[in-house]
């Protein structure tokens, strides 16, 4: 079963990277590398260290967006599924920052924060965290009620009630709010580094534009989806330590 | 199964052809930015090329880059900017026909430099990697032996005027509208316009896909026509462009503020060499190869660079001879 699910996954892959090849060479565009190309260009900035300066750039606000994201997101998710009056006080601020353009909203952003560090991460919690808390408290809401009845039969306290049962049975939404809003925080730092000032990949993409090297930019946009999926991924492996019996069909099944 | 999936690729293809068939009847612009001040003389010339019976539509980009994109990939006939990395890296038959502003920018810092040297080591704000800006910075660099310090970027020129007025900046090259902006109001008194070398490369051209250019070589003809008499008119009288501005197109909706300082920006434009009545060609171009083989956009020595590569002069030796 495993060994088919690679050959799936190494099945997709080679269809969807012959696709670009074929589309690259016929041209669609004189805009348009490649797959070859890119991955050229890849390995040569990887090879000179463009792409390691560009990382540590673009991961700063990426890693403590995306971390404030994860916690705040849960704790304030657990706090408005257990009571009704913070969904009241909070639910409606997570859902207007999901509905709001991002992109509109940057340039009220620079002006409150700067072009610094602080607007992006801002920028990346304000894509992350809405899916976090809004699914972490769906998910809490909807604990089967027996459970909570059984944990009160057996006299546990509130606080045992929410580790032993709240939170595992609602582990797998909260997995797929982290995993959405996670993977929203990827579009909000590279959206941030478009958008504000063009510093780590954002840098080597709008360059690369600049001076027409078409490769270098897909490259670049390749690399970070790469590292995306790369990080969903692990994400899940922690899902499947953290809560064994959990377990259902995703990604990389 | 297998027709249903025949039947929709010839619809797929068949509506391909029947849309670039309809929009061959318009020529498609591709303009780098939304219509402003700056674009006042393109679109008079756009209204006289009209009324000779040029047909058009333009779409503005949020910036160059993708204007260039669009005409490489055949979605825009004509487009704005100086698109010689794209000429040179894509191997796209792109051409200029027409030079619509020279690469007129200025050093502007504050009291605490006064020449360009000064600056060896300072930090300065451009507007972005591989702009116009930058290539300045390079070429600045390479003439007087000296290196920037950090450079930081901060797209637009009136976006750099404020950091300067805030103080988040000493140093940055703003263009020329901004420059007298700048220079004439209070706060002027507190900044230096440090002397530079002359630039006659260009800063926006319009180009197209030559193969398109051929294939359209009327229209072109009308297009390049309309702007060398408009910018020749100009350089007589820069006012031209406030009075045939038509009141009911992008530009003549623009708020009355604006309106009222056109006459203002194309006397200072014309006086300061921004627009070059000839349309550029042959000077130009050869400015550009050297000024964007210097400043790094294009590979290779200048002088065994091919104009022919990248301009194409024909509608323009036209125009001049009528």
């Amino acid at each position: 079963m495993a060994n088919r699910a690679l050959y799936l996954k190494f099945l997709s892959a080679v269809l969807l990277f012959g696709a670009w090849e074929v589309a690259g060479r016929i041209p669609v565009s004189f805009a348009f590398p490649t797959f070859l190309e890119s991955m050229g260009a890849l390995f040569r900035m990887i090879g000179d260290g463009t792409m390691a300066t560009a990382y540590a750039e673009t991961l700063r606000p990426l890693v403590v967006g995306v971390a404030i994201s994860a916690f705040l997101g849960i704790a304030i998710g657990l706090w408005v599924g257990l009571s009704s009056f913070f969904e009241w006080l909070f639910s409606p601020i997570f859902i207007v920052m999901q509905a709001a353009p991002l992109a509109a909203l940057i340039p009220l952003l620079v002006l409150a924060y700067g072009i610094g560090l602080t607007s992006k991460v801002l920028v990346v919690c304000i894509m992350a965290m809405p899916v976090i808390v809004l699914n972490t408290a769906g998910a809490v809401r909807n604990t089967p009620e027996s459970m909570k009845e059984m944990g009160k039969a057996f006299l546990a306290t509130d606080l045992a009630i929410i580790l032993k049962i709240v939170i595992p049975a609602a582990s797998p939404v909260i997995f797929a709010g982290l995993r959405l809003g996670i993977s929203a925080g990827f579009i909000g730092a590279i959206l941030a580094e478009l958008k504000i000032t063009p510093t780590g990949v954002g840098d080597i993409i709008t360059y690369s534009r600049s001076i027409a090297d078409y490769p270098s930019m897909y490259a670049a946009i390749f690399s970070i989806i790469l590292l995306a999926v790369l990080f969903l991924n692990l994400l899940e492996k922690i899902e499947t330590v953290l809560f064994k019996g959990n377990q259902r069909g995703y990604v990389s099944d | 199964m297998k027709t249903l999936l025949k039947k929709t690729a010839v619809a797929a293809i068949a509506l391909g052809l029947s849309v670039s068939a309809a929009a061959a009847d318009k020529i498609r612009i591709a303009l780098a930015e939304t219509p402003s001040d700056e674009l006042a003389a393109f679109f008079v010339a756009l209204e006289r090329a009209k009324a000779n019976g040029l047909d058009y539509e333009w779409t503005a980009f949020s910036d160059e880059e993708l204007a260039i994109q669009a005409v490489l990939s055949g979605q825009m006939d004509i487009g704005f900017g100086t698109p010689y990395a794209a000429m040179q890296r894509s191997k796209a038959p792109l051409r200029i026909v027409f030079q619509l502003s020279k690469l007129k920018f200025f050093p502007v810092t504050t009291k605490k430099y006064s020449s360009l040297n000064d600056l060896d080591g300072e930090p300065i704000l451009l507007h972005s990697r591989g702009g116009g800006t930058d290539s300045i910075a390079n070429v600045i660099e390479d003439r007087l032996s000296m290196k920037f310090g950090e450079r930081s970027y901060v797209p637009g020129s009136s976006n750099r005027v404020a950091a300067l007025l805030g103080g988040r900046a000493d140093a940055t090259i703003i263009d020329l509208s901004n420059k007298n902006k700048l220079m004439r109001s209070e706060a002027g008194s507190n900044f230096n316009v440090l002397e530079m070398f002359d630039v006659e490369a260009s800063d926006e051209a319009l180009f197209g896909n030559l193969n398109w250019i051929q294939e359209n070589e009327e229209d072109v003809a009308i297009f390049v026509e309309a702007l060398v008499s408009t910018w020749q008119d100009m350089h007589e009288d820069p006012t031209i462009i406030r009075k045939e501005t038509n009141p009911d197109g992008p530009i003549g909706q623009l708020p009355k503020e604006i309106l009222d300082e056109l006459d203002g920006f194309y006397s200072d434009a014309v006086e300061g060499g921004l627009y070059d009545p000839n349309g550029g060609g042959r000077k130009a171009a050869q400015a550009d190869m050297e000024w964007y083989s210097a400043a790094g956009q294009l590979e290779g020595d200048a002088s065994e660079l091919n104009i022919e590569d990248f301009w194409y002069l024909a509608p323009l030796d036209a125009a001049m001879n009528k």
